[in-house]
């Protein structure tokens, strides 16, 4: 079994706080790629808008010592993911190419596994999505449309995965790292290239050259909320900051 | 035992008028049951299982026995992203206008397409084989894996799922197409029964 | 079938005297059927396949193609190629040739889809039935509108009154610009250029400081140091895509981590993501700079020559802003002064930029030309992590308009009040919209006689037009680009339709056209000779692209024009990294910063500021841009005041109080009240972008227009609008309505002081994931 995993691919990212500016251009790029319903007014009133990736702005201090740090925040396709086993239908499951996967026929809208999401990345469809006639010649055909009562959440956009590795099949052309065909939509995007994605099991993928890099004790690698054991497959990359105590610094 | 113990009061009037009205309605319900029952089970097996399962009426009856079979016609050559992408994709009237320009003059059908082609309009085909939306099914990778393991010809692998389409005059679906005989050929072939590989 | 089902149950039910209980199974029963009933239904369109006519060889289901073209924002642009499948854009992503993203791009480029397929589109030429602004048109033919719009034209030839017409584009460079300047020239007509937040105080400090044209390429990437005043270049400012992938390799790009410090009178994002945001106290920021400036002067480091061609020789002039002298005046301390100074000289590669807020007072031409002064000192103009211009375009002909300022635009009014002016024209330019009530445009515009807008969705601007000729959107429309905020090298950037015009089925004579195609077949009609190289547009870039292949040089070279031309459209854009010949030897005199006025007595300065979501109102239409939460408050779909959360409990302000806002003009918007705890006591931050007229279902009539309260208030030097030099009060109404927001739709992330992680060393098991 381990060994016929370590013939897959393990899809994971890296996120590097230090260059993320907070401007929400992989928000609007997953949305775009996505088929994301149009989050309307009441739906952030009613705090159920969905953004598969988001933003998080946190304050430190006040005027005048006053910062403001932006993280992104998107589904970490845990390997010890808690959402995985309390669904009755076992519509999200763990595949073998180390992603989480929302099968969205499957989903009865339980909800549990948004329970159990302790980064809450996961969005349950409380309305029917409407676009007018018009926008919908802008939906990806490659990506299903939810109806109300599925949840969806971050699939590492598997539809570019599937695409490339078909393609590079049929083609018999080797699927590089950082292919841009099989790079989700917001790693494209990003202005300033904080998100990185690749496959954990090349040693000379760039995420496991960063990881490679970073990992030492007072290295900028992290996994966010890694001391729950949900070994997420999303590493943070620390935001330097030099006017913050040695501890955390280089 | 009494005697007059099984004996029913004779109805009266109201009462006969109700009976006939509630039996009335119950044959309404029951029908309207034997239909929906109909209904489900046809959408189950994929195919009408009253009226006979000859195929949806096309707008230009298109024969797919005189190309394929008498004319001897690849697959491939109408349907021509078989073997390149998701699709196997309809050809455009203007592959037919390659032969069918000069042929077939008289032919009441070939004078329809004739008139579409020339109006610049498409010819509106009736879907026959259907996979629900939530369903990324994808000709080329089931091209290229069965020419490979079997080493066949591309234009003999269709028929794995839409059935002796060279013998057909009208095209009909011959099989359920449901996800169960889906994952049964995966499980035959060693091919993925992740759920990611189809549902996205 | 279902309310038959319901029927026949209810008689039942009725006849047969069931109890409640029995009732509701049978209900539930039924509704179980009608749930089959209902899912087996297919929606009937997808019962068809549609064949082609053609053999198109891209539009098979399911196959994506991928096309170049370039989007054209403002001073900047972004090289993007669209995903076409079945004729249909659906994504936009970065092309990675183009100089300036390479292969990333902003949330505005993807919301152009949203333009593209909007619902409100207009899709046809609209005459104005009704009373101006009531929003009555008719539909009519493009043959009625050009004649109407020609017969406008003659008419005014026939008095000699050519001059009363004006045209009024947004900044056009490329062919579009060869395009209007001729056309301007041939039909006698005005030109004015007008841009909401205009770049007009930033481009003349370019000239008196560095003898140049255009807006330099800032080699953030290569920076050791960003000395940043007023600009919000991560998230707004003239080319944010580009300055967020250098700022990117700036951090983390290479060894040595470059600072950014920031200084604003407003937490704005780029406040946020620098390493020390300085608070200025509003309009003294060329002081501050001067001060920084003799701080370095003292400091012995810097070379004679620099002295020389700064000063005449003679840095008495600095003895003004001795930091200790103006510290209070600044709001900055002496020492935090002296440590920039200490930063910017110790510095490999220093790069002082300002703009936005910087520029946007009575004095803003005087404090930009202090700040950019600082460059100087380093000499960093031209080199490697500093500032870098670019030469000019190999493609004779091409023009790149000027922006008028804001007092220019002034002037149109009063002209228009005198009756002056008979024929006004206008391509995305919001004149409604962005001028402020006090110029007295909304009043004045019932004194033109007709006023003709080429507007597609109805900006506010339109809305009160005569005529609308709805353009082409950027997907369907060919351009060239060579933006005012170069790479630092020769480039062309091509723009070429990625899709067929979304109203092509609406016939030659109705639907949507390409603005310079509209502009040629006029110039026909008028018989005007253009002195153009073709009869259409197309032509005519083509003939320019024939330029660049006569040239044989850069990025694509090819042995015949066909060739040359199929690559250029498939690349997207031409440059030349080897042409930087510029010369970079001017050096403009240090001069004195007087003072900056302010209008009005208000408590507070108010600071109007782009908004990421619309920048200056552009992308309100976009339901996407709607929803992006806005990087400082999150906030979305309405405009918020950004006020200090200590002054808000003061005035028992609360997030979501409905708050009216004073300017000495009279001016009176309303915004929602968001407090946080970032915003300086005296400062109030409104976002640009909400308070349309129009503008389709998303925007219409939703927020306030911040700009509408402005002041007559001019750049002393450049006429440009000062949008910073405003003092307001703010009212509470009593009102409150939830803010809606991002923010709190999912609890925070728990924060650890002491950042507990696991330690990960390289020893063990690491694996993360398995």
């Amino acid at each position: 079994m381990v060994t016929e995993l370590h013939n897959h691919p393990q899809w994971g990212m890296v996120v590097d706080v230090d260059r993320c500016t907070g401007c929400n251009g992989c928000v609007v790029a997953c949305q775009s790629e996505n088929n994301i319903p149009i989050n309307l007014e009441e739906h952030f009133n009613q705090r159920r808008a969905i953004q598969w990736i988001r933003i998080e702005r946190y304050w430190e201090g006040e005027f005048p010592d006053v910062k403001a740090r932006f993280i992104p925040i998107l589904c970490q396709h845990c390997g010890n993911a808690p959402c995985e086993p309390v669904c009755p239908v076992y519509a999200t499951y763990h595949n073998d190419e180390g992603m989480n996967v929302q099968v969205y026929n499957r989903c009865i809208g339980t909800r549990f596994c948004a329970n159990g999401c302790p980064y809450h990345v996961r969005f349950f469809n409380f309305w029917e999505p409407e676009w007018p006639e018009s926008l919908k010649n802008q939906l990806n055909p490659d990506v299903t449309v939810r109806s109300r009562g599925i949840m969806e959440k971050c699939s590492f956009c598997v539809q570019r995965i599937q695409r490339s590795t078909r393609e590079s099949e049929r083609d018999s052309v080797e699927l590089k790292d950082g292919d841009r065909g099989l790079n989700p939509a917001c790693v494209n995007a990003c202005p300033t290239n904080a998100l990185m994605f690749g496959d954990w099991n090349d040693s000379e993928s760039a995420i496991s050259q960063i990881k490679e890099k970073e990992s030492y004790p007072g290295g900028r690698a992290y996994g966010l909320l890694e001391n729950m054991g949900t070994s997420p497959n999303v590493i943070y990359l620390k935001k330097v900051d030099e006017s913050v105590g040695s501890s955390n610094g280089h | 035992m009494i005697p007059g113990d099984f004996r029913t009061p004779k109805p009266n009037k109201n009462q006969l008028i109700k009976m006939a009205f509630a039996g009335l309605i119950g044959l309404i319900v029951f029908s309207g049951i034997v239909v929906a029952l109909t209904f489900v089970l046809s959408s189950w097996l994929g195919q009408p299982i009253i009226f006979g399962n000859e195929g949806p009426d096309q707008p230009i009856a298109f024969p797919h026995n005189v190309h394929a079979d008498q004319l001897g016609m690849d697959c491939t050559f109408c349907h021509r992203t078989v073997e390149k992408e998701a699709a196997a994709s309809v050809p455009a009237t203007g592959l037919c206008m390659t032969c069918h320009s000069d042929v077939g003059d008289g032919l009441e059908e070939i004078a329809k397409m004739r008139s579409l082609y020339d109006d610049d309009r498409s010819i509106q085909w009736v879907r026959v084989h259907r996979v629900p939306d939530h369903v990324h099914f994808v000709h080329e990778a089931h091209i290229r894996y069965f020419t490979a393991e079997e080493g066949i010809e591309s234009s003999q692998v269709c028929s794995k799922c839409h059935g002796d389409v060279k013998n057909m005059e009208k095209v009909k679906q011959v099989e359920p197409l449901k996800m169960g005989q889906c994952v049964d050929c995966h499980k035959q072939n060693n091919a993925p029964t992740d759920c990611a590989t189809c549902h996205y | 079938m279902l309310p038959l089902i319901v029927l026949l149950v209810t008689i039942k039910g009725l006849l047969m005297a069931l109890t409640r209980r029995q009732f509701l199974t049978l209900m539930g029963g039924s509704a179980g059927a009608a749930v089959f009933f209902q899912a087996c239904g297919v929606p009937e369109k997808e019962l068809f396949i549609d064949s082609p006519i053609e053999m198109p060889e891209d539009l098979v289901t399911g196959l994506d193609n991928w096309y170049a073209t370039t989007f054209k924002e403002g001073m900047s642009s972004q090289g993007i190629i669209v995903r076409i499948m079945e004729g249909r854009a659906k994504k936009v992503e970065g092309n990675t040739d183009h100089p300036l993203n390479r292969g990333t791009h902003s949330s505005s480029a993807e919301s152009m889809l949203q333009l593209l397929y909007h619902p409100d589109r207009i899709d046809a030429p609209l005459l104005r039935t009704g009373q101006r602004g009531s929003g009555e048109y008719k539909e009519i033919s493009w043959e009625e509108a050009i004649d109407r719009l020609s017969s406008q034209f003659t008419s005014l030839e026939q008095s000699g009154e050519q001059d009363k017409a004006v045209l009024v584009t947004d900044p056009v460079n490329g062919h579009l610009g060869m395009v209007v300047k001729k056309f301007v020239s041939a039909t006698g007509i005005r030109h004015m250029t007008y841009e909401v937040l205009e770049h007009t105080t930033l481009i003349k400090a370019m000239d008196e400081v560095f003898g140049q044209d255009n807006i330099p390429d800032f080699d953030i990437d290569n920076a050791s140091l960003v000395l940043s005043f007023g600009a919000d270049f991560l998230s707004t400012w003239v080319s944010p895509t580009r300055y967020s992938r250098g700022y990117g390799e700036f951090r983390q790009g290479h060894e040595h981590r470059g600072k950014l410090i920031h200084i604003d009178s407003r937490f704005s994002t780029t406040a946020a993501n620098a390493d020390e945001w300085v608070y200025v106290n509003p309009g003294t920021e060329g002081v501050l700079a001067l001060s920084i400036m003799k701080s370095i002067v003292d400091s012995g480091q810097v070379s004679q020559d620099v002295i020389e061609a700064l000063f005449d020789g003679n840095s008495s002039l600095l003895d003004l802003y001795k930091p200790e002298l103006i510290a209070s005046f600044v709001g900055v301390s002496e020492s935090k002064i002296k440590e920039i100074g200490d930063l910017f000289v110790k510095s490999e590669h220093p790069i002082a930029l300002g703009g936005g807020t910087a520029g946007a007072y009575t004095n803003g031409l005087q404090n930009l030309k202090a700040i950019y002064s600082l460059n100087h000192l380093k000499g960093n103009v031209g080199h490697k992590g500093g500032l870098v211009f670019t030469p000019n375009s190999p493609i004779e002909g091409l023009e790149t308009t000027n922006t008028n300022s804001a007092s220019e635009f002034k002037s149109l009014i009063d002209n228009i009040s005198t009756g002056e002016i008979k024929l006004l024209l206008l391509k995305d330019a919001d004149l409604y919209y962005g001028l402020p009530d006090s110029f007295g445009f909304k009043e004045a515009l019932f004194d033109i006689p007709f006023i003709v807008s080429f507007s597609n969705m109805k900006d506010d601007t339109a809305s009160i037009a005569d005529l609308i000729l709805p353009q082409n959107t950027l997907f369907e429309d060919w351009g060239t680009d060579v933006p005012l905020a170069g790479p630092g090298y020769q480039s062309v950037a091509f723009q070429q339709p990625v899709v067929r015009p979304f109203f092509e089925s609406r016939g030659d004579n109705l639907g949507t056209k390409s603005f310079p195609d509209v502009l040629m077949t006029l110039s026909q009609v008028l018989n005007k000779n253009l002195d153009l190289s073709g009869d259409t547009f197309l032509d005519v870039l083509k003939d320019g692209a024939r330029q660049l292949f006569d040239l044989k040089r850069g990025t694509i070279q090819a042995s015949s024009f066909q060739e040359f031309w199929m690559t250029l459209l498939a690349r997207g854009v031409w440059c030349d990294v080897n042409e930087k010949s510029i010369n970079n030897s001017y050096v403009g005199k240090v001069e004195t910063v007087p003072e900056a006025k302010f209008e009005g007595d208000g408590r507070f300065n108010l600071v109007p500021f782009a908004s990421a979501a619309f920048y200056d109102g552009r992308y309100a239409f976009a339901p996407w841009m709607q929803a992006m939460p806005d990087p400082i408050s999150t906030a979305t779909w309405q405009t918020w005041i950004e006020i200090n959360h200590k002054i808000a409990d003061e005035l028992n302000i609360k997030e979501g109080d409905v708050i009216e806002v004073r300017s000495s003009n009279g001016g009176v918007i309303t915004a929602l009240a968001m407090p946080n705890p970032a915003t300086p006591p005296n400062i109030l931050g409104i976002p640009v972008g909400q308070g349309h007229r129009d503008g389709g279902r998303y925007a219409a009539g939703r927020g306030s227009n911040v700009l509408s309260i402005l002041g007559t208030n001019f750049d002393d030097k450049t006429g440009a609008l000062a949008w910073a030099s405003n003092k307001v009060n703010i009212t509470p109404t009593g009102e409150w309505i939830r803010v809606p927001k991002f923010e709190n739709s999912v609890p925070d992330f728990p924060r650890d002081e002491h950042q507990q992680i696991v330690e990960i060393s390289t020893g063990n098991n690491n694996h993360v994931g398995h």
